[in-house]
């Protein structure tokens, strides 16, 4: 039962095995629509990663409710939204971070290219390397620079060789804008970094794995506004050849780096829409209230 | 414009809008002074009216910095943005609106001065009805712009057209005018450049009713959001989605 996952607007239509995902068995006609009550355009054309009706329950909290969203390829899309609103929950989703968390029920299906994430034969850790994580706080291993990078690829078994193995590592420092700051002392501690460079060294090392989606839970939040600036500024180049979903309670943040953004209220994805409409025409009252400052 | 957590942004941008009205207030009061001091051959009045002139400038400034110091400072997004920006151009036609007055005021102590003779007081009538109605027009605008009224605002653009179709009559008798006589050239080109420039204050108060409708929020989405709120229908269909079920899977390794 290999149905092939439509990549493109046209073709999104087929239908999705009840077996694989209980919450979306409605969806077993092809040709057949879903409701969303999310304004604004949740779908894209290819997408590398697809949504469609994902619930969250932490034991009797509902924390994200019957969500449904693509993420494009090559762009940036923010998740905004007052606390507790479900966009960090929602992010932790699309790498099944809530696995860890023993009172979390994620229903719904959520899709990498076509394949289920939550299909029992999924390898998570493979998982993570496809999609990989930044955390609000910088958390380099307690290793080298050198071995902080070095250590994704040789326990994925990317590299053959010490001379590949150092390619890897010099190519992710310098995607992540690091290498020029570190490349003479490659084995001094990762920890004895700037806040800045630290979490430098942490996108270069889910770079190193070769990721198609970096998930970047308020990067930010610990730095100053310079090292913001620089992290802001790889967003930017990085989305050239990764997608990634960034939360980020700085709403100037999400306009600034972010290509689409979608708005979460208490556990609704109420708006989506390209960021430039979100930040001058939301189209929903609650998107308006968040982003202008009017809210409790 | 209220509600905002941060209230003290609330009263800079109720200062601002009643900055900005208050401008509107001085500037249509300036334009009616301007043509009483022609029709009345009241020279003192029209000196009066372009001394004036710069308290308009004045505000004119006043609010462009106000309006700089509250980007820099709060950073406003969405409707906000869009009536920061609407102020500051409201301040920009009411600026022309206070020019076209002194314009006025100057041009009626030249046609006073012109030689007696040139009956160009057979133009205060026309001069009067231009006047009457570029400055309700005006006041309209403005209230339409303080209450946010689409409707109102709309009526402005044909009401333009009424003053516009009221210049070219002047306009032609004016050319009679200069044919019957050549001595009546100068008055009558200050006499055009008179009443182009009440037909100018139409203009502005046109501009002024446009920002309106881009000031009225998310027109779109009441029902939207109503529907919402009521807990009520959904609002758009997306198409479903397949998954393929890859054999070719790895096997599992870890639980994470």
């Amino acid at each position: 039962m290999a149905t092939e996952l439509a990549t493109n607007d046209a073709g999104a239509r087929a239908s999705v095995p009840r077996a694989l995902v209980s919450a979306a068995a409605d969806l077993s006609t092809p040709g057949e629509k879903i409701e969303t009550r999310t304004v604004g355009q949740v779908t894209v054309a290819n997408p590398v990663m697809t949504a469609r009706r994902v619930n969250v329950h932490y034991s009797d909290k509902h924390a994200i409710k019957d969500v449904s969203i693509d993420i494009a390829r090559n762009a940036v899309i923010a998740f905004i939204g007052p606390s507790g609103c479900g966009k960090s929950t929602f992010l932790r989703c699309l790498n099944r971070m809530n696995d860890t968390i023993e009172s979390a029920r994620v229903d719904g299906l959520i899709a990498l290219d076509g394949q289920d994430i939550n299909d029992k034969r999924q390898d998570v850790v493979q998982l993570r390397a496809r999609v990989g994580m930044v955390f609000q706080k910088p958390n380099p291993f307690p290793k080298s620079i050198y071995e902080n990078i070095a250590y994704g690829p040789r326990i994925h078994g990317l590299v053959a060789n010490r001379a590949d193995l150092d390619e890897v590592v010099q190519t992710s420092l310098q995607k992540a804008g690091l290498w020029d700051e570190v490349k003479d002392r490659l084995e001094n501690p990762g920890t004895g970094l700037s806040g800045g460079q630290q979490q430098r060294l942490c996108i270069a090392r889910a770079i190193a794995v070769d990721p198609e989606v970096i998930l970047m839970d308020e990067p930010c939040s610990a730095l100053d506004p310079i090292a913001t600036a620089r992290i802001e500024d790889l967003i930017d180049e990085l989305r050239q050849n990764y997608a990634i979903v960034i939360v980020t309670h700085n709403m100037q943040q999400a306009a600034r780096v972010s290509q689409r953004t979608a708005y979460f209220h208490l556990g609704d994805l109420v708006e989506v829409g390209a960021t430039d409409q979100v930040f001058t025409n939301p189209r929903h009252k609650l998107t308006e209230d968040y982003i202008t400052g009017r809210f409790g | 414009m209220e509600g905002h957590t941060v209230r003290t942004f609330d009263g800079e941008l109720l200062n601002l809008r009643m900055r900005a009205l208050a401008m509107g207030g001085l500037a249509i009061d300036q334009v009616q002074r301007a043509v009483q001091a022609l029709v009345r051959d009241d020279d003192d009045d029209a000196r009066e009216v372009i001394a004036r002139g710069a308290q308009i400038t004045r505000y004119a400034q006043a609010i462009e910095d106000e309006l700089v110091a509250l980007i820099a400072r709060r950073q406003p997004v969405a409707s906000d943005l869009k009536a920061i920006l609407a102020i500051g151009r409201v301040a920009t036609d009411l600026e022309r609106v206070g020019n076209a007055a002194r314009k006025i005021a100057r041009l009626a102590i030249e046609l006073h001065a012109a030689p007696s003779g040139a009956p160009l007081h057979k133009f205060h009538g026309d001069v009067r009805k231009m006047s009457r109605l570029a400055l309700a027009m005006l006041r309209d605008a403005l209230d339409a712009f303080d209450r946010v009224d689409v409707v109102s605002a709309a009526t402005l653009a044909p009401r333009d057209q009424e003053l516009d179709a009221e210049f070219q009559l002047a306009l032609r008798e004016l050319v009679t005018y200069v044919m019957e006589d050549q001595r009546n050239l100068q008055s009558t080109i200050q006499t055009v450049f008179l009443i182009k420039a009440l037909e100018r204050v139409g203009d502005h108060a046109r501009n002024i009713a446009a920002i309106v409708p881009r000031l009225a929020r998310r027109e779109d989405v009441g029902v939207v959001a109503g529907a919402r709120e009521e807990g009520g229908s959904p609002v758009e269909m997306l198409p479903a989605v397949a998954v393929r079920r890859d054999e070719s899977l790895p096997p599992q390794s870890s639980s994470g």
